[in-house]
């Protein structure tokens, strides 16, 4: 019986110590594993506490989890003011309202979903606003915002426009002066001028004309840059404009013995909304093109037509068209074509690209079919306004 | 009589070549060389047109354009506004103001110029 009991006590304490043995061992794993976690945790806080860019991390519930420390710097506001708080609850001064308002739709409670988006905090930073959407696992319906800052981006931007356009009036001055000189030279003004000398004066005259309208380019590109280019949009008879440019333009067709139809339906077509100015040099720019890079004794076809949803101008011309490789840049600020470089024809390469942004701030496409040695058809739609 | 005609320019060569081209063609020319002054001028000469740049050092010719409406004495006086200026809603805010036309520098010749001038005086 003795023998019993004491065998018994044995079994149970080897057990009993194998158990500890095990306890133990899961005790380590356990000890590991939240070893690496906390490593796991440092080595994130890390990254983020060290992040250029500010970012807020959203869960389900839309409670700030965490935050990296611009954002403090962002918002003017102290890390226990955001962390553990709503994001609906947050964020309601003048300041970051419209912030808050492109972040969380407050109605739904829920985030939206915005890439790369600009916005101003109050009129002291810009910014770039992200969401990103964690996936599935235990992270599902948490939301990272990433806040990127574009202050200085934007300054140097602003900055950059802000030159071209105040160097482009600044060089306007000399020029008008040149031009008023050697114009009132020309006309005799100043005594009698000998046929040798008005030959060189007028070539010095259109090559200062040239001059001031290369600065008009710039000033144009620097407007689109600066977003406020269109001036006053009216309604008008886009023939009516293509009239105007094609009267202007006779003495320059006549010059290279060149050929111009227009073909406009009898009955007016449908009035669009233009800014009338952008609108006559987006028509000037493709019939000078046109004129400039076809050969002399060459045909230039214009077409207007419409429906009542666009109107649509077509100009056809017999020229030297656009070498296949590069019409992918045809519309870049700069850029000109080989074939018309080695022509030496003038050119600012800011014609089209003018184009375009006038085109596509009217809402309007623009395209072109051109082969090269055979001719270029430009192509473009303004919509007529729903009435 | 010969007509009277204040230029309000502050670059001097632009100025000169102006008043020689009216002088030549027989009117009295008479400058300011910044905004102050072209207002005093137009009070004190009473010419028949004025041609009028925009940037001045002082005030700028907006405001001399904006007080010179106001004064009834020389309201009635035709200013030109002759400026390196000349986006939408600079030429708008010109002729809103009063001016009679927007003349950008740059695109005009100086007979041009007296043209407009001429049609102006009638």
């Amino acid at each position: 019986m003795e023998d019993k009991i004491l065998n018994y006590t044995e079994t149970k304490e080897d057990e009993l110590r194998r158990v500890r043995a095990a306890l133990l061992n899961i005790l380590e794993d356990t000890e590991d594993a939240r070893k690496e976690a906390v490593r796991e945790k440092n080595k994130t806080m890390a990254i983020i506490e060290n992040l250029t860019d500010g970012i807020l991390l959203l869960n389900n519930k839309n409670e700030v989890e965490i935050i990296s420390p611009l954002v403090v710097d962002f918002f003017r506001k102290t890390e226990d003011e955001i962390v553990g708080k709503n994001f609906i609850d947050l964020f309601d001064s003048e300041e970051l309202k419209q912030f808050k308002e492109l972040i969380i739709d407050t109605e739904k409670r829920k985030v939206n979903p915005v890439i790369g988006r600009e916005i101003s905090i109050g009129k002291r930073m810009d910014i770039e606003v992200s969401t990103v959407f964690l996936g599935e696992g235990p992270e599902e319906g948490s939301v990272l915002v990433v806040l990127h800052d574009v202050t200085r981006d934007k300054l140097v931007e602003r900055m950059k426009t802000e030159f071209v356009s105040i160097a482009a009036h600044q060089l306007r001055t000399p020029l008008s002066a040149i031009k008023w000189t050697l114009r009132m030279v020309l006309d005799g003004d100043t005594g009698e001028v000998n046929e040798e000398q008005r030959e060189l004066l007028e070539k010095t005259y259109v090559s200062n004309d040239r001059m001031i309208s290369l600065i008009n380019d710039l000033l144009n590109v620097s407007r689109i840059e600066e977003g406020r280019f269109l001036y006053k949009q009216e309604l008008v008879n886009l023939e009516d404009l293509v009239s105007i440019i094609v009267d202007s333009s006779q003495e320059l067709l006549k010059m290279k013995k060149m050929e111009l139809t227009v073909d406009k339906p009898e009955k007016p077509l449908s009035q669009v909304s233009v800014d009338r100015e952008k609108m006559e040099l987006v028509i000037q720019n493709l019939l000078e093109n046109a004129v400039k890079y076809t050969p002399e004794g060459g045909k230039i076809d214009i077409s207007i037509s419409g429906d009542d949803k666009n109107i649509i101008f077509k100009i056809k011309d017999t020229g030297v068209g656009i070498p296949d490789d590069q019409h992918d840049r045809i519309f870049t600020k700069f850029f000109r074509g080989d074939n018309v470089i080695r022509m030496e024809t003038e050119g600012s390469g800011l014609g089209l690209y003018t184009t375009r942004n006038i085109i596509d701030a009217h809402k309007g496409k623009i395209w072109f079919d051109s082969k090269e040695g055979e001719g270029t058809t430009f192509i473009f739609t303004i919509p007529v306004p729903i009435i | 009589m010969f007509k009277k005609i204040l230029i309000v320019e502050d670059d001097k060569f632009l100025r000169e070549l102006m008043s020689k081209k009216l002088i030549t063609l027989g009117y009295e020319v008479v400058s300011a060389a910044d905004g102050e002054s072209g207002l005093v001028m137009i009070k004190e000469t009473k010419p028949d047109v004025v041609l009028l740049d925009l940037i001045l050092p002082g005030i700028n010719g907006f405001e001399v354009l904006e007080k010179a409406k106001q004064d009834p004495e020389i309201a009635n006086i035709p200013v030109v506004i002759l400026s390196n200026l000349g986006q939408g809603e600079d030429i708008e805010k010109g002729l809103a103001l009063g001016a009679k036309d927007f003349l950008v520098k740059a695109h005009f010749t100086p007979q041009e110029i007296v043209n407009k001038l001429k049609s102006i005086l009638g």
